[in-house]
């Protein structure tokens, strides 16, 4: 098992890379720079064009190609970012709060999802066909149909009109004020959580029917086992597995692309940092974002792959 | 009281599916029994409700598709049909072991062995878990699988074919259950292996007086290891008798076709195997007649036009479905 692991990890390596050149590249081949993209936000396309050369220079972006990739390799190995190309500060400095609020919406998306798509999905593969089945699909269907923020407007509408209390507005890190931190997180977790349930939950009640009729659950049966046993026993952790993938693929989504719902809370997380990046072709900081939300997908994949072969016995040690 | 005498006793059982095609009567009204201790054959082409007929006894038969329709399943003297769900599970695994025909795949691949064989024993004969494993090893040892100790933490995949048929006879007989329901327990495995098994499942039957109900498409195993067979074909009993009387005097025409169309170790053959021609009906338009008629080389106009009913050919014990039944009688066999 531990040198499965290691070799999972070092598997990471060569992915990473790949990457960061494709990341660094075709920020390249998009036209426009930072420079440009500043001047131009000023509204003076009339710059001269030796000021803009000379701030090119500061920059490094008259640098060879294989000059600026390797000069950012370097700083990744000692893990250091860099500068943001439009605002000169340390990269870490920006990301650092940002990214400790979008990891921890992530993950409690992902937890209100998991705990919505199983228990829903193995109802509604119980009953089959029945009211509650169908009731189970409206409910997930409703999810996807409403997009997240409009549902995120309703809870902060319904919380202010009904108990007269708004979530806090301002991020307090989870190690500072655990209640502020909850208080404001909770909301938009279960929004988004319940939205990118709906596909867990179709996940989940396919495969328990599928599971439900292996001859390992007749055997079951033939055994006398009460169907709480069956369920929690025998057909659970063979159906379960899809289910994870599913939700940890939609991980690495929520980790960086939750734009409008940051907005509607007013939230300071990386999805919106992602996007203002981009449009100010600042480099540095768009490199940094993209690597990051790469290693927590890799790392979130790793980790569900190490749950595939703890759960299932078949797939150790391969 | 001759009902207290059998152990299990099936009465005009229906089994029938509802399914596109139209309503499959996989079990037409059937009758057989079991005596304590005994072993019983129930044998038939693929697809004749061999396995049908052991999941209704199970009560294994899922809704909304399956439906026992009609008929009773006496053990011990009490109707299964009229058991509730839960007094039906104390049935199961305790009173009645019942071993698959795919032992690749009727295991659960993500829980061990032990856990798949002391399941039952902490239900059923209520042990605690570390009683429940020392008899689990005992189990293994009994169905030769040694270092029990060690194979208790293993996983099926873990485990040869012929092996894990072992094994689910060991969950079978883990409770010491009076009857043993084996559905085909040896069509998946090598030839050499099946020998084994049926060795095992009879000796172990032997040993502790359990009763069991083979079923099988291979008369073969019928001669050596069964004391009464009955024939089905398409969802009915078409002929019943002591297995060396149905042997030595087949009194159905297709009995007759089955034994011709297996090896037969008793005699040398130098007879070519003669495999029955046609194939099994459609069990969704069963014919108003015989069901083997269109098959069947003895077939007169009555076959077509009225279903014979199993009567006795041959004293009490001998019974078969066939109005020509007679003129098999004497050595029709050539
Ligand atoms: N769940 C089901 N739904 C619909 N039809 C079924 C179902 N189970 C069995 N049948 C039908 O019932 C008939 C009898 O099936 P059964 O499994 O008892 O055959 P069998 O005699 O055990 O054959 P085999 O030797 O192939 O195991 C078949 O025609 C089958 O198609
Ligand atoms: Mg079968």
């Amino acid at each position: 098992m531990a040198s499965y692991i290691i070799k999972r990890l070092l598997a990471m390596v060569p992915t990473l890379f790949g990457v960061a050149v494709l990341i660094f590249l075709l920020l390249r081949v998009v036209p426009g720079d930072v420079v440009e993209a500043r001047y131009i936000g000023q509204g003076s396309q009339f710059q001269s064009q030796e000021l803009m050369q000379l701030e090119r220079k500061k920059l490094g972006l008259d640098q060879p190609l294989w000059r600026q990739f390797t000069s950012w390799m370097g700083g990744l190995l000692r893990l250091d970012f860099g500068l943001s190309m439009w605002t000169g500060a340390p990269i870490i400095e920006e990301i650092r709060l940002r990214f400790a609020l979008s990891l921890q919406l992530a993950i409690m998306a992902s937890t209100v999802a998991t705990l919505l798509a199983i228990p829903l999905g193995i109802l509604a593969a119980m009953k089959q066909d029945t009211w509650i089945d169908y009731a189970v699909r409206v409910f997930s269907i409703a999810g996807l149909a409403m997009p997240s923020f409009w549902l995120g407007i309703l809870i902060i509408l319904v919380m202010l009109i009904v108990f007269r209390w708004l979530p806090p507005m301002v991020f307090t890190p989870l190690w500072v004020n655990p209640w502020e931190n909850l208080a404001q997180l909770i909301w938009p977790a279960l929004a988004v959580g319940y939205r990118y349930s709906a596909v867990g939950t179709r996940m989940m009640r396919s495969a328990m029917l599928e599971v439900l009729r292996e001859d390992y659950i007749r055997t079951a049966r033939a055994k006398g086992l009460a169907l709480k046993l069956i369920l929690t026993r025998h057909a659970l952790k063979n159906a379960i597995l899809p289910v994870l993938t599913i939700i940890s693929l939609e991980f690495a989504f929520l980790l960086g692309g939750l734009v409008v719902t940051e907005q509607v809370f007013n939230l300071n997380g990386l999805g919106m940092l992602f996007v203002e990046a981009i449009a100010r072709r600042d480099y540095t900081l768009t490199q940094a974002l993209v690597m990051l939300v790469a290693t927590t997908f890799l790392l979130v994949n790793f980790v569900v792959d190490v749950a595939y072969a703890w759960i299932d016995p078949r797939i150790r040690y391969r | 009281m001759a009902n207290m005498a059998k152990l299990l006793e099936v009465r005009g059982l229906r089994t029938s599916f509802a399914t596109a095609a139209g309503l499959v009567r996989a079990v037409d009204g059937v009758s057989w029994d079991v005596h304590p201790g005994e072993t019983v054959a129930l044998v038939g082409e693929s697809g004749c409700g061999k396995s049908v007929s052991a999941l209704s006894v199970m009560r294994l038969i899922d809704p909304p598709a399956g439906r026992i329709e009609d008929g009773a399943i006496l053990y011990k003297g009490q109707d299964l049909l009229s058991l509730s769900e839960q007094e039906m599970r104390q049935v199961r695994g305790r009173e009645i072991g019942m071993v698959f025909q795919e032992p690749m795949t009727s295991l659960n691949p993500v829980v061990t062995i032990g856990r798949q064989l002391t399941e039952g024993l902490e239900l059923h004969v209520k042990m605690d878990s570390a009683a429940a494993r020392t008899r689990a090893i005992e189990l293994l040892g009994m169905v030769g699988i040694p270092d029990g100790e060690r194979r208790l933490s293993q996983y099926p995949h873990q485990f040869s074919g012929g092996m894990r048929q072992r094994m689910m006879i060991a969950m079978a007989l883990a409770c010491r259950p009076s009857l043993i329901l084996a559905d085909e327990p040896t069509t998946a495995l090598d030839v050499t292996i099946q020998a084994q098994i049926l060795e095992l499942l009879r000796d172990l039957s032997r040993r502790f007086g359990v009763a069991m109900l083979i079923i099988t498409h291979n008369l073969g195993v019928v001669a050596r290891y069964a004391d009464r067979v009955n024939v089905m074909y398409a969802g009915r009993i078409i002929e019943r008798a002591a297995a060396a009387a149905l042997y030595a005097r087949p009194r159905h025409p297709y009995t007759l076709g089955l034994l011709r169309s297996v090896p037969r170790l008793d005699q040398p053959t130098r007879e070519r195997l003669l495999p029955i021609e046609g194939q099994p009906p459609d069990l969704t338009r069963l014919p108003p007649g015989c069901a083997f008629a269109p098959r069947c080389a003895f077939r007169v106009a009555r076959c077509d036009a009225e279903a014979p009913s199993l009567n006795e050919v041959d004293g009490a014990e001998h019974l078969a479905a066939c109005w020509e039944s007679s003129r098999l009688a004497g050595g029709a066999r050539a």
